[in-house]
């Protein structure tokens, strides 16, 4: 019965990429949709043996996230898309394929949600099953809910049912993604107790056809915030459900290059820019970056600290917006001066502490350098020091 | 040998042509490629050609153990040449009674000849049980037969061949370890590692690691190296040997590593050959161990065929001195920057090949067991076991040699192409371990369960699969159980990784035994030894000293406090107990951890033959250094007494401390001066003999250097009152002393007038006041108008704190202003305002502290003197001060008052309305003052006046009607009774 209903539902939504409309009209693509060629190659070299249903064996998708090199003997280059330790990719590759959800923690702007992505990407072809975690997440959005116009009329039927992007998943047995996990209150996580342990949803609302069985490949991959730690923990119940990975910041200043190269080209693709970030200025980022954060592990208590988590997404944001600045208000390159107009503006977030530790910064650091070196340095100063003289 | 030269060509070349073909399939550019590979190659065939056995060792390797008890076994040769430092050579023997493991260690306390920011210098080679280094050394000393030779170059050496620059040592050794103490036990030292293999150019070593899917270069090892050849035969272990080390050598390392390598192969080769001329031993019967990459080494004396020969650079005139200090598998993962756990893992590795290739290791025997055996050894040897020289022909060897060789024609070619068999054995212990590592996780606080233990037995799979392992490796184990049972890490506390190491084995502390330590740490343990506790023991051990019952343990006290001095806090420490001059020790207790921390104990013996004698060079360098001063080489006098007892020592160092206080230029350090001088002379003031003629000396220099230098400490705005002070203490304190030794006050007079009018600070002139007082210059009466009149000064009421603080400070060296200053102080806490006083009581608080044992008992006499002793007799209390003043107040009115006028007084007073409408008249408002009262308020002080009031209130008493009527007049009511 169940069986039966889980295969009418696969049937209609079985296509997901039919849905989807071509990469041309939206904005950001999908990693199944924006690596589609990458994808197809693999999955038709790939002869390693395949757990489930999944679109391509564990090995393949190591080499999807992490990129090839020699010994994969591979004849076509795969970039690398997650620049981590390699080992942390393969724990969560190995949790999916377990009886186990993988947890994903790290803190704000460490590649959790896009690790998320690939990985479901790779793993089923669709990584848009997503749930967003919020304190006003209910149960309901974790299973099902009702269509309120059609139970009036009709009563409570399949066709008045509106599955969850978890259900869903479960039906097609595909990587459901649960992203912030941890912001939902502790009664909402606990629904997924039953889900990640009897793989199987009951609809009691119904009298018949009212299981929805879990297809193989179903698993869960949720995020967590390292941050949010102790705000709604997780109950012993569901951590036990879960493995738990950690991704730490990227301190590795040759991979953080790496990283900020490879986003900030995907981000201003979208906006059609093909443009090159000059070394010097990435040079200014990433030491200003370390610089801050040396500071920040040195501040005895949190007022001293940036309210910022100084990651690699921040560096990323910081960049975006100065080549933004640059392209559409500038001479068409990147400045040092709206590097440093864009970072003051991104990292104060609060006036005026945060003001104040960047003053104190600028002037005992930034200073420094700009003393001893070349004269993107100084201007790089200069624009700091009016920028934060202007905040308000 | 298992190869000889002849069989070569056919042995080697079809490896070589594949590789060449390889080389010419797969690079655009074949030429280089094709050289490297055919050059690793023929370093591999050199290798195995050269007359005298190269036995080729990697660092920890279980392998390379394994693989030489083997060899040992089937044929002993007759010497063993091995890469270590030639001088280290000498502590051997002493590793008998040693628990590995343990390191050599090569010390010298400074040297002239290397930058002195060096000093000390130490050098540690660490020895595992499970090394090729450590069997081969086993062998050589349990089988007189064959000699043991470190050929390498010495620890000077090493030292030699650095740069020569401050910081050059600092990189070569590893940062402090954060938090664990078995991590340090090495010190500063530098570490060497027999055949050590680590690529160190960083690209190479990368490109390892990424290619393998390995995070580090043990893993690699582990994984491509050690499985394959553990099983395999001795040729097959020595050819992938030589081909590794001639890869690593090729490609892995950097110029600078290359440049010292050549030196000590040179070195090594030079060594060995002057060996084999000197004692015409074939070369064919003996073996050297080294490195694997030192095996495709090109220098010059590469060979026995090579004549060449180096001329070794002489050492430098360093005294080294050689022992053996206790190691741990940390220590030495920390020295040499492996990752946690590999030595462990390592271990594990080792005893699970002797249980399964049945193979029994080398050991030690302790000494006594080695003379009881020693009969039916010598029995053996005279029976002609002696080693086999390879040209009589071996019996067994060559038929084991030769039947692997026909087993394994190609045994390098069979490496490069085959994967290393599975071992079931190894299935049924991740199964084991899986459960083991939740049962030890759950006992750490984790919530862990069998389905845990599933859950990780599926991962370690699934890791290997995708990690292209062919069975999961302890790493993979390690991340499995990571992955599954970690959910939030406690620093020290809950780690899955570390709980893993402990499963596979755990660290392992070695220790020194009592013969192999060096005469200090003996004489150390024999003196400790009647105390009832386990010196050996790696806990700490509270031992409980009551001389009462146990007087013998009076010297092992004395040994505690020394040992106290000269180690680190945690080595011995005390519970209960002091040690003071002129303290008589009734009951102490002590925590002793010389087990845990011998090698603090070891390193002591570097520095002498006894704690005595190290104790008497560390006092006189902590007096006689450069940049020593008066306390220091004063607390040295102090400690000598209380430690060592030496009346000359004391005397030497007392002397010293002389002679640097009359060359101290400034006062900083007086107040430590004070009291360290003080202890000694109320400690001497004891002894039957008296003062000593340095202390005599010092009170007389000490009396004239302060007296000289007070003028200018009252007028330095850098001298502090608190050394000011200090001085004058020194001065009033010792003067009397002082004086009688010959000293003349009038030299401090003519000091204190000098300083008179150089001060601008208000504590520094209350002090300058009180010194005055104290020589009769001042009287502290005189002051006391002077401060009634700051007081009265709104402008001036700030300073009174400042004023105060110094007359509070000069309590401590005379009590002739502490009535002063009690009456300072209440009429502060009186009429300072509140802006004032708030601040300051806080202030007055924390500067009063640390005086608490001097001026305060001063302070609380007198002020015990001058207030009431109970509440009631507050009530008509009033301070002495005030009863001053009036008494002179109704004197100068009675002398201004007659009796006609002061009736006419009484009468305006009770009849007021008079005078009021008087003063209305003429604009004034008038201020009643009764005479009554004031006589009332000096009653208790004046005698006359109290009668006078007496007679009043009697008659008033008696005729209340007056009263009565008068209160009516005044107010309209009538007064109470």
């Amino acid at each position: 019965m169940a069986k039966k209903k889980a295969a009418t539902k696969t049937s209609s939504t079985s296509k997901p990429s039919a849905k989807k409309p071509s990469s041309d009209a939206i904005l950001r693509e999908p990693a199944e949709v924006k690596y589609a060629d990458e994808l197809a190659y693999l999955e038709s070299i790939d002869d390693s043996p395949r757990p489930f249903t999944w679109r391509l064996s564990p090995r393949m998708i190591r080499v999807f996230v992490l990129g090839s090199s020699a010994a994969d003997k591979i004849d076509r280059p795969i970039t690398t898309k997650f620049f981590g330790n390699p080992n942390t990719v393969e724990r969560a590759i190995v949790t999916l394929a377990s009886d186990r959800g993988l947890l994903l923690i790290g803190d704000p702007g460490t590649g959790k949600s896009w690790l998320a992505e690939l990985l479901a990407a790779a793993i089923c072809g669709d990584s848009t099953h997503v749930v967003q975690g919020t304190a006003g997440t209910t149960e309901d959005h974790i299973k099902y809910s009702w269509n309120v116009a059609m139970v009036i009329a009709s009563g409570q039927s399949q066709e008045s049912l509106i599955p969850s992007p978890i259900m869903t998943s479960m039906q097609l047995g595909q990587m459901g993604r649960f992203e912030e996990l941890t912001r939902c209150s502790s009664d909402v996580q606990d629904a997924l107790i039953s889900i990640l342990s009897e793989k199987y949803l009951t609809i009691p609302e119904l009298k018949s056809d009212n299981v929805v069985f879990a297809q193989p490949g179903f698993n869960i991959i949720a995020t967590a915030n390292a941050r949010d730690r102790g705000v709604n923990d997780l109950s012993t119940a569901l951590k036990r459900r879960f493995n738990f990975v950690q991704i730490p910041v990227v301190t590795n200043k040759k991979s953080e290059q790496e990283i900020v190269l490879f986003r900030t080209k995907e981000l201003l693709a979208r906006n059609k820019f093909e443009v090159d970030v000059p070394p010097a200025m990435l040079e200014i980022l990433l030491q200003t970056f370390a610089d801050l954060r040396e500071t920040s592990a040195a501040a005895t208590g949190d007022d001293d600290r940036l309210e910022s988590s100084l990651s690699t997404a921040e560096q990323i944001g910081v960049i975006e917006d100065a080549m933004l600045h640059g392209q559409f208000f500038g001479g068409g390159s990147l400045a040092p001066e709206s590097l440093a107009r864009s970072l003051v503006g991104t990292l104060v977030r609060r006036i005026p502490e945060d003001v104040s530790i960047l003053n104190k910064f600028w002037h005992a650091v930034v200073d420094k350098r700009a003393k001893k070196s070349d004269k993107d340095w100084k201007e790089f100063e200069a624009a700091g020091k009016d920028a934060l003289e202007n905040i308000k | 040998m298992p190869t000889s030269a002849n069989n070569l060509p056919t042995t080697f070349e079809p490896l070589k042509q594949q590789l060449l073909a390889a080389a010419k399939a797969f690079s655009t550019d074949a030429q280089p490629l094709g050289e490297i590979l055919s050059g690793i190659v023929d370093d591999v065939q050199r290798a195995c050609g050269e007359p005298l056995e190269i036995f080729p060792v990697c660092h920890h390797s279980p392998s390379s153990a394994v693989q030489m008890v083997q060899r040992l076994r089937s044929r002993p040769p007759r010497v063993i040449y091995m890469e270590c430092c030639e001088d280290m050579r000498e502590v051997l023997d002493g590793l008998r009674e040693c628990r590995l493991p343990v390191a050599l260690q090569a010390f010298a306390t400074s040297s002239t000849a290397f930058p002195s920011a060096w000093a000390p210098l130490s050098l540690v080679c660490p020895l595992t049980e499970f090394s090729a280094e450590f069997q081969a050394i086993a062998f050589a000393l349990e089988t007189p037969e064959t000699e043991l030779v470190f050929v390498d170059r010495s620890a000077d050496h090493v030292f030699q061949w650095m740069p020569q620059e401050t910081d050059a040592l600092e990189e070569r050794t590893p940062d402090d370890p954060s938090d664990e103490d078995d991590a340090a036990m090495h010190g500063s030292a530098i570490g060497i590692e027999i055949g050590s293999l680590v690529p160190t150019i960083q690209e190479f070593h990368e490109f390892l690691q990424k290619n393998a899917r390995v995070q580090h270069f043990s893993e690699w090892w582990d994984q491509y190296v050690e499985e394959a050849i553990i099983d395999g035969s001795l040729a097959t272990y020595r050819q992938v040997m030589f081909l590794i080390g001639s890869l690593f050598r090729r490609l892995g390392t950097d110029q600078r590593n290359r440049e010292e390598d050549e030196l000590r192969e040179r070195f090594m080769w030079t060594r060995m050959k002057q060996h084999l001329r000197d004692s015409k031993i074939d070369p064919r019967d003996a073996i050297y161990i080294c490195g694997a990459a030192h095996s495709a080494s090109h220098v010059e004396e590469f060979g026995v065929k090579s004549a060449a020969m180096w001329d070794i650079p002489p050492r430098t005139e360093t005294q080294w001195l050689y022992g053996i200090l206790p190691s741990s598998y940390r220590s030495i993962e920390h020295q040499f920057a492996h990752p946690h756990g590999a030595v462990t893992l390592a271990e594990a590795r080792w005893r699970k090949n002797l249980r399964r290739q049945k193979l029994k290791a080398f050991a030690l025997e302790k000494s006594e067991a080695k003379k009881a055996t020693k009969k039916a050894a010598e029995k053996t040897a005279s029976k002609g076991k002696t080693p086999k020289s390879a040209n009589n022909g071996d019996a067994e060897t060559p038929e084991v040699a030769q039947t692997s060789h026909a087993a394994d024609e190609h045994p390098l070619l069979n490496y490069l192409q085959k994967p290393p068999e599975v071992m079931q054995e190894d299935e049924s212990e991740l199964v084991r371990n899986c459960v083991k590592i939740v049962d030890l996780a759950r006992r750490n606080g984790y919530l862990s369960t069998t389905a845990d233990s599933i859950a990780v037995y599926q991962t370690a799979i699934l890791l290997a699969n995708l990690r292209n392992r062919r069975h999961p490796t302890p790493y993979d184990f390690r991340d499995a159980a990571v992955t599954c049972i970690e959910k939030e890490a406690v620093p020290r506390k809950r780690d899955v990784a570390r709980l893993c190491d402990i499963l596979l084995g755990g660290d392992k502390t070695g220790q020194i035994g009592y013969k192999s330590l060096p005469p200090l740490a003996q004489n150390v343990y024999d003196r400790l030894s009647v105390l009832p506790i386990k010196l050996e023991a790696r806990t700490i051990q509270r031992a409980l000293l009551d001389f009462r019952k146990q007087p013998d343990y009076l010297p092992c006290s004395k040994l505690l406090w020394q040992l106290r001095y000269l180690l680190a806090n945690d080595v011995v420490r005390p519970i209960m107990g002091q040690c003071q001059l002129g303290h008589v020790p009734q009951q102490e207790s002590w925590d002793v951890a010389i087990g845990k921390y011998q090698g603090a104990v070891i390193q002591l013996g570097y520095e002498g033959i006894t704690v005595e004698h190290v104790l008497e060079r560390r006092l006189k360098k902590a007096a006689f250094g450069s940049d020593a001063r008066t306390v220091d080489a004063l607390s040295a006098t102090e400690d000598s007494i209380l430690l060592l007892g030496s009346e000359r020592l004391t005397e030497e160092l007392g002397e010293r401390a002389v002679e640097l206080l009359v060359n101290e230029p400034d006062v900083k350090d007086a107040r430590a001066i004070y009291s360290g001088i003080s202890r000694l002379i109320h400690y001497y003031r004891t002894t039957e003999a008296g003062l000593p003629p340095w202390c005599k000396s010092f009170v007389t220099t000490g009396y004239s250097h302060y007296a000289t230098l007070l003028p200018n400490a009252f007028a330095d705005r850098g001298t502090n009152p608190e050394d000011l002070t200090a001085m004058l203490q020194f001065i009033f304190t010792l003067e009397s002393l002082a004086l009688s030794l010959g000293c003349e006050r009038s030299q401090l007079v003519i000091a204190i007038k000098q300083s008179a009018d150089g001060t601008t600070d208000f504590a520094k002139q209350s002090l300058l006041w009180s010194a005055e007082c104290v020589i009769q210059l001042r009287d502290p009466a005189s002051l006391r108008d002077r401060f009634d009149e700051l007081l009265d000064n709104e402008l001036t009421l700030p300073a009174i704190p400042d004023y105060l603080g110094g007359f509070l400070l000069a309590l401590s060296f005379t009590p002739l202003v502490s009535s002063l200053t009690v009456e300072l102080m209440s009429k502060a806490f009186e009429r300072l305002p509140d802006r004032i006083l708030m601040p300051w009581l806080p202030k007055l608080i924390t500067m009063l502290r640390p005086h608490a044992a001097t001026v305060l008992p001063t302070l609380v006499k007198e002020a015990a003197a001058i207030f009431p002793n109970s509440l009631l007799a507050l009530e008509t209390w009033e301070p002495p001060w005030h009863a001053q003043a009036s008494i002179s107040e109704p004197a100068e009115s009675s002398q201004e008052l007659d009796a006609e006028q002061q009736a006419t007084n009484r009468l305006l007073f009770q009849f007021p309305s008079t005078t009021n409408a008087l003063a209305t008249c003429l604009g004034q408002s008038v201020e009643w003052k009764s005479p009554g009262k004031t006589k009332a308020s000096t009653a208790q002080q004046s005698k006359s006046a109290a009668v006078d009031v007496d007679e009043v209130m009697d008659l008033l008493s008696r005729y209340p009607a007056t009263i009565n009527a008068f209160g009516n007049c005044l107010s309209g009511s009538e007064p109470a009774d």
